[in-house]
């Protein structure tokens, strides 16, 4: 039987750690005499951007980590990021097996899986928002809470006065008026408790979430082929299960929030449109700048597109 | 390698090292080595170390100490400080330890609006300690009401500490906050007393001398010459956290530029005044930074090489009776608090407490204040509390490290007994966030 | 030797200033950013983030010149109990662990100032910031901290006091 170490990017009572926390149980399961995973902790063994090197050093073997906390050495994760389909149509397209590429040649990791995949961002806002004569969202006197992701969205395009916060300093922001709207994914607002005093979600959604799980190559190249075939057939099931389960998820989370108050604003014709599309092209170019400038061996901008875009699934 | 044998591995060795009279980062340093070298696979172990230090050190959330401390030293190199405690001594008149409930008011504003009572400790510690022991107190007097305040305002709202449990345990931000009032408002009645007591049962422990009496006149001189413009200068910062402009951690930038403002409207900012006022700033940040370098990977290998997390099932493990469990719980929060930083415990301890809590029958919100109260008593606990070391770096370079000790016990027991009439009186935590 | 030592000095007390200046860029930069933000501007991302690196060059650059003032923390209890011959051969003893723990870190340091070159990696926060512009301060600042611990190794200048409780 072999063993291998894992840690988890966000703390354990999240809903996307206990997600993977499912999955390594579906994996321990099948893989009893064969493979195990030990699951080490969270931030609190490894720190949360530390995760990416431990497991490209080999002193953890597995970690479960959005994309983007790496985005400086795969900067092709944004593919993800702007993707508008989920880890079931790309897995079967072969996206993910690019990706993987990807990662063996820029990061001696392979992509085991991606997980929690199709869930979207919105912007969540206090105050109604406004529009103006053609039908955009206007963002003038909106304090915007902001980071690393979405910021090329926020400010190249929106031109919204962002203000970079830590997530653990949200809720008190948003208590004192420092920020008035924040992008979140569609689910979780409740369990950070945002909800008290966001009052608005803007429509459409965009982005997508980029959590996947990461292997050292050297530990992924020393399992047996029983082992690697456990791990990636348990992972392919979990793309499709956590897909489904975070629907449901979100679906709930939406009554709920409805219930409570909630407002939806939606962005309607031709302003929709440009929303959705700015925010993809200003991720998709910082995609392509980075790659150009240090492209790897598979480094494929249109193809890498191709697979993660679908236009008539917006 | 048994959880308990890592356990002894590293706090053994750190332990050992410290008592062999090595500088406390140093010692962590050291111990990291040793704990990456053992269970992060050798030399990888030890750059996962490095990388760890800079990814602890990087974060917003460091940068109100180091600015707290410049505050509280431009308040005392340039004097201002000694004018404000000059007129406040003039103004309460005769009332024995009149600057120990100052400290105790003052410290605990501080740190509940600042959110970070190493800050509050830096800033109370660099300003009334001198200023306190110059009038003649003992140094228990300026010290121990300090390293109280952190207890009260960790559950005193607003505290962020107490955001984040509840946004980790899931459980009600709002009624977690409120329940903290009412526990507040005693320990701080708590504290009250303690000073009473301490000046009665020693009156040379406060300087005993008779304040020369002065005119109505001559008070509204000093109230609005020497105290006003400095404790206006506070409460400019609290409105402007209050309504928004600033964030918590942005708010000792504006401290200290406002006291460089006063200190120059006063014309006593001079440049021997900044130059010694960065300075001290510097060597206590410096000294705590390189402390918070090398703890942040020594937590991690606590958690990482399963130590901490054998350490808690093990003791939640038992069949005990509620308060028993409680007890344990509260006992492992303390021993993990000696060694490791609060939120690293947070995330450690609540998947398992919280459930194990759910499972006794506890109500959550009083347990989460428990929780908090065990935390920040751990904060000032000899012979490791973070907050000791960074009061040694502020006080006058004779405080042994007896009388910080002695000072602090008297506090904590305060914090003891707070937890003991929770037990008893759970009403007093759950009445109400109940009315809401 | 001496202009060899002479400018070893100078070299220590630049870093030591510049650590001071990094603790002054501190305040300086949350004011202009929050003062921005409030006249409806938005703030340079730069002065958020200068502000977090800031933190580690003020550290790293600033401690070796707290080792000469032996302004690290320490408790004496051992040290404070043995006879004085004993408690200086103790003391040099605890320095040149001190020495053996900052040169190993300046390797390792070393190691992985050369790994974030050779990887190109990047921090990646407002702006991708190559990771050596960070990393490079440990093989520096950990050796300077090895030159400094060996003066109490070698020098005429104990660590320890030999008086019990915490020292700076
Ligand atoms: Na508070
Ligand atoms: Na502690």
């Amino acid at each position: 039987q072999q063993t291998i170490t894992a840690v988890h990017a966000f703390p354990e009572t999240l809903i996307y750690t206990q997600s993977f926390l499912s999955f390594v149980d579906a994996v321990n399961a099948a893989g009893e005499g064969v493979i195990q995973i030990d699951v080490r902790g969270g931030p609190e063994a490894i720190g949360m951007f530390q995760q990416p090197d431990a497991v490209r050093d080999g002193i953890v073997d597995m970690v479960y980590t959005p994309g983007s906390f790496y985005g400086g050495t795969v900067p092709e994760k944004d593919a993800l990021v702007a993707s508008n389909l989920t880890a079931i149509e790309t897995r079967e397209n072969g996206g993910i097996a690019l990706i993987d590429q990807l990662h063996r040649e820029r990061m001696g990791v392979m992509y085991l899986g991606w997980f929690d995949s199709g869930v979207c961002y919105n912007l969540w806002t206090r105050d109604e928002p406004t529009f103006d004569a053609e039908g955009n969202l206007e963002v003038d006197g909106l304090r915007l809470r902001g980071n690393a992701v979405y910021n090329a969205f926020f400010t190249n395009y929106l031109e919204a006065q962002v203000i970079d916060l830590p997530t653990g300093d949200v809720y008190s922001a948003l208590q004192n008026g420092v920020v008035d709207a924040t992008g979140w994914t569609q689910i979780g607002l409740i369990d950070l408790r945002w909800n008290e005093f966001l009052n608005y979600r803007i429509e459409p959604c965009f982005f997508s979430t980029d959590l996947g799980v990461i292997i050292n190559l050297e530990t992924w190249d020393g399992l047996t082929p029983e082992a690697q075939q456990i791990l990636q057939d348990t992972a392919i099931q979990h793309e499709i299960d956590s897909v489904n389960a975070l629907r449901t998820k979100r679906d709930e989370d939406f009554a709920a929030l409805d219930e409570a108050g909630m407002q939806v604003v939606e962005l309607e014709g031709e302003a929709r449109t440009n929303y959705l599309a700015a925010a993809r092209t200003t991720t998709w170019d910082r995609m392509r700048e980075l790659m150009e400038e240090n492209p790897a061996p598979s480094s494929d901008y249109d193809r890498l597109i191709e697979l993660f875009y679908d236009p008539s699934a917006d | 390698m048994e959880w308990y044998e890592a356990l002894g591995l590293l706090v053994g060795s750190i332990m050992l090292l410290m008592a062999l009279g090595m500088p406390v980062a140093l010692a962590f340093l050291a111990a990291n080595i040793l704990g990456a070298w053992v269970f992060m696979g050798g030399e990888r172990g030890v750059v996962q170390l490095l990388n760890n230090g800079w990814g602890a050190l990087t974060t917003f959330a460091l940068v109100p100490i180091p600015l707290f401390l410049l505050m509280g030293e431009v308040f005392f190199q340039t004097g201002l400080g000694g004018r404000m405690f000059s007129a406040i001594d003039r103004l309460l008149g005769r009332l024995p330890g009149r600057l120990s409930y100052v400290t105790v008011l003052g410290g605990t504003g501080f740190s509940t609006l600042s959110g970070s009572s190493m800050g509050s400790t830096a800033l109370m510690g660099s300003l009334m300690v001198p200023e306190m022991g110059r009038r003649g107190y003992k140094k228990h007097m300026s010290i121990g009401p300090i390293l109280g305040t952190g207890g009260l305002a960790i559950i005193i709202p607003p505290s962020a500490l107490a955001v984040l449990l509840a946004t980790l345990a899931q459980i009600d931000v709002g009624a977690l906050l409120i329940a903290g009032v009412i526990p507040g408002l005693i320990l701080a009645a708590l504290y009250v007393g303690t000073i009473y007591l301490q000046t009665r049962l020693d009156p040379e422990a406060a300087p005993p001398y008779d304040v020369p009496p002065i005119s109505v006149g001559e008070k509204i001189q000093l109230l609005f010459r020497d105290v006003v413009p400095m404790i206006g200068l506070m409460v400019v910062i609290v409105i402007m956290m209050i309504n928004g402009i600033v964030t918590p951690s942005e708010a000792a930038a504006f401290g200290a530029l406002g006291v460089l403002i006063l200190a120059a409207l006063y014309r006593c900012l001079s440049w021997r005044a900044i130059r010694n006022s960065v300075r001290g700033a510097l060597r206590v940040t410096l000294m705590a930074y390189l402390i918070v370098f090398g703890s942040a990977t020594f937590s991690q290998l606590l958690a990482f090489s399963g130590a901490s997390r054998g350490l808690i099932t093990w003791a939640t493990g038992f069949e005990l009776d509620p308060v028993a469990m409680l007890l344990v719980m509260f006992g492992v929060l303390l021993i993990l608090g000696m060694f490791m930083e609060q939120i690293s415990i947070m995330l450690l301890t609540v998947p398992i407490f919280f459930p194990l809590a759910t499972q006794l029958g506890f109500d959550p919100i009083w347990f989460g204040l428990i929780m908090l109260l065990a935390l920040e008593i751990s904060f000032t606990t000899p012979p490791f509390g973070l907050l000791l070391f960074v009061m040694k770096g502020v006080a006058p370079s004779d405080t042994t490290m007896r009388e910080i000790y002695r000072a602090a016990i008297p506090f904590i027991l305060c914090s003891l007994l707070l937890v003991a009439l929770l037990i008893m009186f759970p009403v007093l935590a759950t009445w109400l966030p109940g009315l809401g | 030797m001496r202009p060899v030592i002479r400018a070893y000095d100078a070299l220590l007390y630049t870093m030591a200033v510049a650590a001071a200046l990094a603790l002054v860029w501190l305040m300086v930069s949350v004011v202009i950013s929050v003062a921005m933000r409030n006249l409806g501007m938005q703030p340079f991302a730069w002065l958020f983030t200068s502000a977090e690196y800031g933190l580690l060059y003020m550290t790293m650059l600033g401690a070796p010149w707290l080792v000469r003032e032996r302004g690290h923390v320490h408790i004496e209890l051992v040290t404070a109990a043995l006879p004085a011959a004993v408690r200086r051969f103790v003391s040099r003893a605890v320095a040149l662990a001190c020495v053996a723990v900052s040169l190993t870190l300046a390797w390792y340091g070393l190691q992985l100032f050369l790994t974030n070159i050779e990887r190109n990696d990047f921090d990646v926060r407002a702006y991708f910031y190559p990771r050596w512009l960070l990393t490079i301060t440990f093989p520096i600042a950990f050796s300077f901290m090895a030159i400094e611990f060996a003066r109490f190794v070698f020098g005429r200048e104990l660590l320890h006091s030999g008086e019990a409780g915490i020292h700076e």
